[in-house]
């Protein structure tokens, strides 16, 4: 995977993120009884991602960025795909440990692939930091302008829908990407100086 | 490889058309201000135009669908709700459809607002005759529910309609008036949307004038001849409310009442006539907030609000700023619990009787009641089901309760004995709450529900409009 690859799945996982993200906190709000299932319902996903990072940081070093982001992806897309046939605040739970999990999942490979990709270019690492989240934060907030405007046309439950096809999308264009590069960790450390590790 | 992805894009389509087909058999519940009331409806469908709300009923007609009108939505008792119906929110079908500010008549579409209204004819220097103390609610919801307000001298909103036209169950367009098929009228006004959907409305207006608002401290046993001798008697009073407090220390003994009384030099009028926007809501809400869990905070709002209108005393203030109070501060939002309002309409001559038994009742009960005011009603027996047999006071109640069936079988408990007394007492109670009342207690108030109720099925025989109020009672 290339660093324009990594970039363009990036930017359409955080925008399909920004899409649903204040309806999400709308929907757990109206199917929860009182603010302490809503409290609860918050503290799992926190807490699901705070004892998964050790485990999901071997995880990657293990089998490498690429199939870390695809679980991120692809289960994200069907999470998704639950969240408007949800009706019980069971459900909202199992949807929050999944969340937290997978969450965990993409804050961690989204480090470990940046730093991949500065670490042959330590003297321009805050360039290309600051390259990377200027994209990705353009992407967000062109979802959340575009949400802002599509609210009035499409339903809740569309959104939702439509925030599964991002994510599914970011997962079919990262799997594309060349297998040659740093999937693993051993891998990375033995990359060729002139290859880029994405 | 690629048999691995075929089979990805599979799988995930499987589930993306299984999760839309589950999506679709979920039903859609609503609800009304109430919170008690949530319905799996079929539909909500925004009206857009008369021909496409004809072609719902007619399709509703011939396929016995059920149909619900809903407007804002205030009504607390299902109004507007009915399981698997389609319900049509009329909010959309907004416009203005003639103005004759010469005449002071205005047409217009049932879905708009009284605030929409006045935005139009205050430049004008005309005001509404009748309406509630805000003006956020719809004009088809407020004829439906025959709604009453300050006003003191135009009678009743029934009054001031001049004529509409009704999209009648058939699916036809029917012009009513005193004199067009005028027996639908007393059906339509205060039918709760059972007789068809009001279409556009002609409205009589008025001149909007500027008040002086007065404010009095009173006695309960004073205030009935306080209203006879000085309020009615005095043209000059236009608009009149009053409240009574709930706080503890002062509970059902404390009152004051607020006159609007026709300020001298009305050419001051034009520095007044801005009408009112969104005050700070801040201080009174968290205030509110307080009353809602503690006597402390009752008498702390209690105190509050009288030292402000006695500060107010003197001001001047216009008609149409008279009828669009704010409400906002009164929004309540929390998980399990919600607000709700029951009213009581009492003869004049009784209100001390009532007050006095009223203390017993709600020292007796645990009822979180955070507010009453009181509005005069005037004798209009026009409408079928109309609750001012005489002159009357309508008490307000602001009821803050659970959710659960034991919270809602508490509130019934004790609005059913407060309807009793009244109906002792020869009052009655209004229809647009939450249905509290006893078969017998409403049958007792509105001695023409069957003949309502008849009539409804006489001209909607295959019941295509419909809701939970009429489902409960008819």
């Amino acid at each position: 995977m290339n660093y324009q690859r990594f970039l363009r799945s990036q930017s359409l996982m955080v925008a399909a993120g920004s899409v649903v993200f204040p309806f999400y906190l709308l929907f757990i709000r109206n199917i929860g009884e009182s603010y302490s299932q809503f409290g609860w319902a918050y503290g799992l996903f926190t807490l699901i991602a705070a004892c998964s990072y050790p485990l999901i940081g071997k995880m990657t070093d293990r089998f490498g960025d690429k199939k870390m982001l695809l679980v991120y992806t692809w289960g994200m897309s069907i999470v998704m795909l639950i969240i408007p046939i949800t009706t019980e605040i069971w459900a909202i739970y199992v949807i929050q440990i999944l969340m937290g999990f997978l969450g965990a999942v993409q804050k961690t490979v989204e480090k470990t692939a940046l730093s991949q990709h500065v670490k042959r270019m330590s003297h321009t690492a805050g360039r290309s930091i600051g390259h990377y989240h200027l994209w990705t934060s353009i992407s967000s907030a062109a979802a959340i302008i575009g949400t802002g405007y599509m609210i009035d046309f499409l339903t809740i439950g569309s959104l939702f829908y439509l925030a599964s096809l991002m994510f599914f999308t970011a997962g079919i264009i990262l799997s594309r990407g060349s297998k040659t590069l740093s999937d693993k960790a051993e891998e990375r450390q033995n990359a060729d100086a002139k290859t880029l590790p994405f | 490889m690629k048999k691995l992805s075929a089979l990805v894009v599979s799988f995930y389509l499987l589930c993306f058309f299984t999760s839309i087909f589950i999506y679709y058999k979920i039903p859609l519940y609503a609800e009304d201000e109430g919170k008690l009331l949530p319905t799996a409806i079929k539909e909500i469908r925004p009206a857009t135009s008369k021909s496409s709300l004809q072609d719902w009923v007619k399709t509703a007609n011939t396929q016995k669908q059920k149909l619900t009108i809903a407007g804002q939505q205030h009504t607390q008792g299902g109004h507007t709700l009915y399981p698997g119906a389609t319900m049509i929110d009329m909010k959309s079908y907004n416009k203005i459809l003639d103005y004759k500010p010469d005449k002071q008549v205005i047409t217009v579409q049932s879905g708009i607002t009284w605030e929409q209204i006045q935005r139009k004819i205050n430049p004008d220097g005309l005001a509404l005759r009748v309406t509630q103390s805000q003006a956020v609610f719809t004009v088809g919801g407020s004829l439906s529910a025959n709604i009453h307000g300050r006003d003191i001298r135009f009678g009743s909103l029934y009054d001031t309609v001049e004529s509409f036209r009704l999209l009648t169950p058939e699916g036809k367009v029917i012009e009513v008036s005193r004199e067009e098929n005028r027996e639908w009228f007393p059906y339509v006004i205060g039918g709760y949307g059972l007789f068809g959907i009001i279409l556009d409305v002609t409205l009589h207006l008025t001149q909007d004038e500027l008040y002086q608002i007065e404010t009095k401290k009173m006695t309960v046993q004073e205030y009935p001849s306080y209203f006879h001798e000085h309020v009615r008697k005095d043209e000059a009073i236009r608009m009149h409310m009053s409240r009574i407090s709930v706080a503890p220390d002062t509970f059902l003994t404390d009152m004051y009442v607020i006159n609007y009384q026709l300020a001298n030099n009305q050419t001051m009028i034009s520095r007044y006539s801005k009408l009112k926007g969104e005050p700070i809501i801040a201080l009174p809400k968290a205030i509110l907030g307080l009353s809602r869990y503690s006597d402390y905070g009752k008498n702390l709002l209690w105190d509050t609000q009288k030292s402000y209108l006695f500060n107010e005393d003197g001001s001047y203030i216009t008609r149409n700023n008279v009828m669009r109070s704010d409400s906002r501060f009164m929004a309540f939002e929390q998980p399990g619990r919600t607000e709700v309002l029951a009213e009581l309409f009492i003869p004049i001559d009784e209100f001390p009787n009532l007050i006095d038994d009223l203390k017993i009742i709600l020292t007796r009960e645990q009822l979180n009641l955070l507010n009453i005011t009181i509005r005069f009603v005037e004798k209009d027996e026009q409408a079928i089901l109309s609750y001012a047999k005489e002159d009357m006071f309508g008490l307000v109640l602001l009821i803050n309760q659970g959710k659960s069936k034991t919270d809602i079988n508490h509130t019934q408990k004790v609005v059913q004995q407060m309807i009793e007394l009244t109906l002792s007492l020869g009052g009655t109670y209004y229809l647009p709450y939450y249905p509290y009342a006893s078969e017998e207690q409403i049958r007792k108030s509105y001695p023409k529900l069957d003949q309502f109720f008849h009539k409804k099925k006489e001209l909607d025989p295959k019941e295509v409009f419909v809701n939970l109020f009429y489902k409960e009672y008819k």
